[in-house]
């Protein structure tokens, strides 16, 4: 399985909506506390299990996180520990890199992501408590989301309803919006503990995934959320994501401060279906590709970016 | 914006009740998906929206909570955060905070006769000026969150040193004032006796000079005791004055060796990694660098709220269930070490990421956005109808530009390493199956394949497709799809969708959802059957 070494601790891996072979990595000097960022947009050979690098960006700041357009094949946003948001263009020389820097938030940027039913528009969630939507092209923010009384860690969109996200946050609620509302629409505690990432099952909609420093996963029911519908326990330390698969209904991926990336079933007695240990530090980011079923990526604070297919050692040549 | 209540949630909050009985109901039963479902593809989404009626013994319980005299003092959001985890929706907070009266004078809540009981004890408490003066004072002591305790002992300390230094001016003062009246009272009492008594002298030395004498010595006497006192007094205070110097500095000491105990404090803590939270730490420790070490003109508008409530967070006693702090690497806590100790890691570089062109055009895009494997089948968005079909159009020119990275495969015959395992175990069966296709087309055909997902057959055909004998599994034969049937899928999608649309709109919307899977198989089983026809 091929593996790629980058010189920063890594952040975020992101496979490309639109190119099979195509992922982006976000990373950050110094483990992020301080320094330099660098994107790398990287290529898997179909041949040979490599990865190898297109284009590299630098920013003066860490990258903690990154998402790919929904409408545009070569268009990355990335969200930087400086407060600003930079889209790039992928297909432009790296000279004229990046398109667009928009600084509004005011504090470290730490998730992003895009709209794929509507294309248009993506969520930036920040450690100054706020969410705000933005466009490609305009220079603003189109809304701002301020409900959350600390740092907002992930924000993700619903898979099927084009206005509507859920967030979560580090003052331990997830809260779902309503773009067309004026605030949030929906405040579910929850854990006891900060919550770090969220995300939305693809095929069922009202059905979403929290993962928290308390070492567990919630499923929730938007439509009874005072329960939760499962509780997936197994990782050692703080879950960081939480990725529900775009082809199985019942099957999330995660990844946690354990240094491992486990893959869930929860329909299952037994939920834990893999877990995958390669990495020698944090693993930090996880995603599964929307175009290869079963298609993994993972990276971590060890400088590592792992792809390999479901159900193979990560760590296999 | 926490706190106003907007005008958009009103018409929907006069629509819960109505249809918050339609729901209570089915919430009981099993049938609440279909039920609260049927709605959503209609009109708003209903389902992200709490559509529970108040529930009042919660509405009761906060405005308890919010009239206790220390909850006042607290900030708003810290209220509102408080209630929130403890489970209450948003319309439930809004009405407690309407119910419990505003501390300031100008804000009259209107008050509702159930909570009279609650609210006697807060109009016991005399108006707007001594609740100010409340606030004033109890701003600092109160804090909702868990670690409230320590704000109110950071607060004692800091009243400690207050009153220290107030004692200590008060002192000053009144050695000072001593020294400015009473010693000169002291001493002109003292020059007033003795003139008297010189006068007595004089006016009876005659009469008793003995006496006199004696008088004028004692008075001299008396004189010079005062005197003595004078002096020892004004001694006592000049070593009361260094006495207090040397208090203040030993104090100041003790504040300096506080604060470097603290520390210390600190940095045990996150080496043995006890009481620390593993996402706190690294944000704990983000905050407090970013504070201290960020070049970028930055407003931190919470930036005193994020502050409290970190070092909130990180003295925190410990939960009863507390997650176990992660070990972080030595390197990270080295350059943490460093961070705080105000220095900067050698390896930054400068970057100047800025766009070199603010207006730079965005190069064109060279492929259409390709449907979801999930939305197949999908009818909220009408706009993904189109799209759907488009897509599927371009996907065969995607398909046919990919043929170029493809061709290569071909002819090695061998399948891009990341497809599943499966695939090529299940290829071999697909060999024996399928009638035709030379298996350099197949393999050619089965990456570009994945690109392509064909969208859902009819329900109808669903019962066709289970009785058919064949009965793959979904997710393998998913990519056995051969490419030639893609050629007279353009104009079946637009039919298929609209008979999904309909089923739908039927409210049968959980068949959809927890029929996925099985028309996946039902997909396979028409793709089987058109194959053949083609055949």
């Amino acid at each position: 399985m091929p593996v790629f070494k980058t010189p920063f601790n890594g952040y975020s891996v992101k496979f490309s909506p639109f190119y099979e072979s195509r992922l982006a990595v976000a990373t950050a000097q110094n483990f992020g506390i301080l320094g330099n960022g660098r994107i790398h947009v990287l290529d898997l050979s179909p041949t040979a299990p490599t990865l190898s690098q297109l284009v590299s960006f630098d920013t003066a700041d860490g990258v903690y996180d990154l998402s790919w357009s929904e409408s545009h094949d070569s268009l990355l946003v990335a969200a930087t520990a400086d407060g600003s948001v930079k889209i790039y263009d992928t297909a432009l020389p790296p000279t004229a890199n990046p398109i667009r820097s928009l600084h509004e938030h005011t504090r470290e940027v730490h998730s992003t992501d895009y709209n794929p039913t509507r294309r248009d528009s993506f969520l930036t969630a920040s450690w100054d408590d706020t969410i705000k939507l933005w466009t490609v092209d305009r220079p603003t923010s189109v809304r701002t989301f301020k409900e959350h009384a600390y740092c907002v860690y992930n924000a993700a969109w619903n898979p099927r309803h084009s206005d509507v996200f859920c967030s979560a946050s580090g003052d331990c609620t997830l809260r779902i919006w309503d773009v067309r509302e004026a605030g949030s629409t929906m405040i579910i505690p929850a854990h006891e503990f900060e919550i770090l990432a969220c995300d939305w099952n693809k095929y069922d909609d009202c059905v979403i995934a929290s993962a928290s420093v308390d070492k567990s996963i919630k499923l929730w029911d938007v439509r009874n959320y005072r329960v939760p519908i499962t509780v997936l326990n197994g990782h050692g330390y703080a879950v960081r994501r939480v990725k529900f698969s775009p082809h199985r209904r019942n099957v999330l991926a995660s990844c946690s401060y354990d240094m491992t990336v486990c893959l869930w079933d929860f329909m299952v007695e037994d939920a834990l279906v893999a877990r995958y240990d390669h990495h020698t530090e944090f693993a930090v980011g996880v995603d599964m590709s929307v175009l290869v079923e079963g298609l993994l990526a993972s990276t971590g604070w060890d400088e590592l970016v792992y792809v390999w297919q479901q159900g193979m050692d990560p760590r296999a040549v | 914006m926490a706190t106003i209540s907007p005008a958009p949630p009103n018409p929907t909050a006069e629509d819960l009740p109505t249809s918050a009985t339609e729901i209570v109901q089915p919430k009981n039963e099993v049938q609440q998906d279909a039920q609260a479902e049927a709605p959503k593809p209609i009109s708003e989404p209903s389902v992200f929206k709490n559509s529970e009626p108040i529930r009042e013994d919660q509405v009761q319980n906060a405005v308890k909570f919010l009239s206790h005299p220390k909850v006042r003092g607290s900030p708003v959001m810290y209220r509102r955060s408080f209630l929130e985890k403890k489970g209450l929706t948003k319309e439930e907070i809004d009405e407690a905070f309407r119910r419990v009266p505003d501390p300031s004078p100008s804000a009259q809540a209107t008050s509702t006769n159930q909570d009279g009981q609650v609210k006697s004890p807060s109009n016991i408490q005399p108006q707007a000026p001594t609740q100010a003066l409340q606030t004033a004072a109890a701003a600092p002591t109160g804090a909702i969150s868990p670690g409230g305790s320590l704000m109110r002992s950071r607060f004692h300390w800091y009243h400690a040193v207050f009153a220290v230094g107030l004692l200590a001016v008060s002192g000053a003062g009144t050695a000072v004032l001593i020294k400015n009246t009473f010693v000169p009272r002291l001493k002109s009492w003292i020059r007033k006796v003795i003139l008297e008594d010189e006068n007595d002298i004089v006016k009876k030395t005659d009469a008793k000079p003995s006496l006199a004498e004696e008088a004028a010595a004692a008075a001299k006497a008396a004189a010079a005791a005062a005197a003595d006192v004078a002096k020892a007094s004004q001694e006592m205070l000049n070593s009361k004055n260094n006495e207090k110097r040397y208090f203040e500095e030993f104090m100041s000491l003790l504040d300096v060796q506080v604060q470097e105990m603290k520390s210390m404090n600190n940095a045990i803590r996150k080496l043995e990694g006890q009481t620390n939270y593993s996402g706190k730490t690294s944000i704990a420790n983000r905050e407090d660098h970013r504070v201290s070490m960020t070049n970028v003109k930055q407003q931190y508008t919470n930036g005193k709220v994020d502050f409290d409530s970190r070092s909130v967070r990180s003295s925190s006693p410990p939960a009863p269930v507390e997650p176990s702090v992660a070990p972080h690497p030595k390197s990270y806590m080295d350059i943490m070490a460093m961070v705080q100790r105000g220095e900067k890691p050698s390896n930054i570089r400068d970057i100047n990421d800025q766009p070199p062109n603010p207006n730079q055009q965005l190069s064109s895009s060279r492929f259409a956005p390709r449907s979801k494997p999930w939305e197949v089948g999908q009818t909220q968005n009408g706009s993904s109808h189109v799209l759907q079909s488009e897509v599927n159009a371009e996907g065969l020119n995607y398909m046919v530009q990919d043929d170029g990275l493809n061709h290569q495969l071909e002819n090695e015959s061998s399948v891009p390493w990341w497809q599943r395992k499966n695939v090529r175990i299940s290829e071999v069966d697909n060999e024996d199956e399928l009638k035709s296709g030379p298996n350099g087309a197949q393999t050619h055909e089965l990456p570009v394949r994945r690109t392509w997902v064909p969208p859902q057959p009819p329900p109808v055909a669903m019962a066709e497709a289970a009785e058919a004998i064949r009965r793959p599994k979904p997710s393998v034969h998913n990519e056995q799809l051969a490419g030639d049937q893609s050629v007279s899928r353009p104009s079946d999608v637009t039919d298929e969708l609209q008979r999904i649309t309909k089923i739908s709109e039927t409210g049968s919307a959980e068949e959809i959802n927890g029929g996925s899977s099985v028309l996946n198989s039902s997909e396979i089983q028409e793709e089987k059957e058109q194959f053949s026809e083609a055949n």
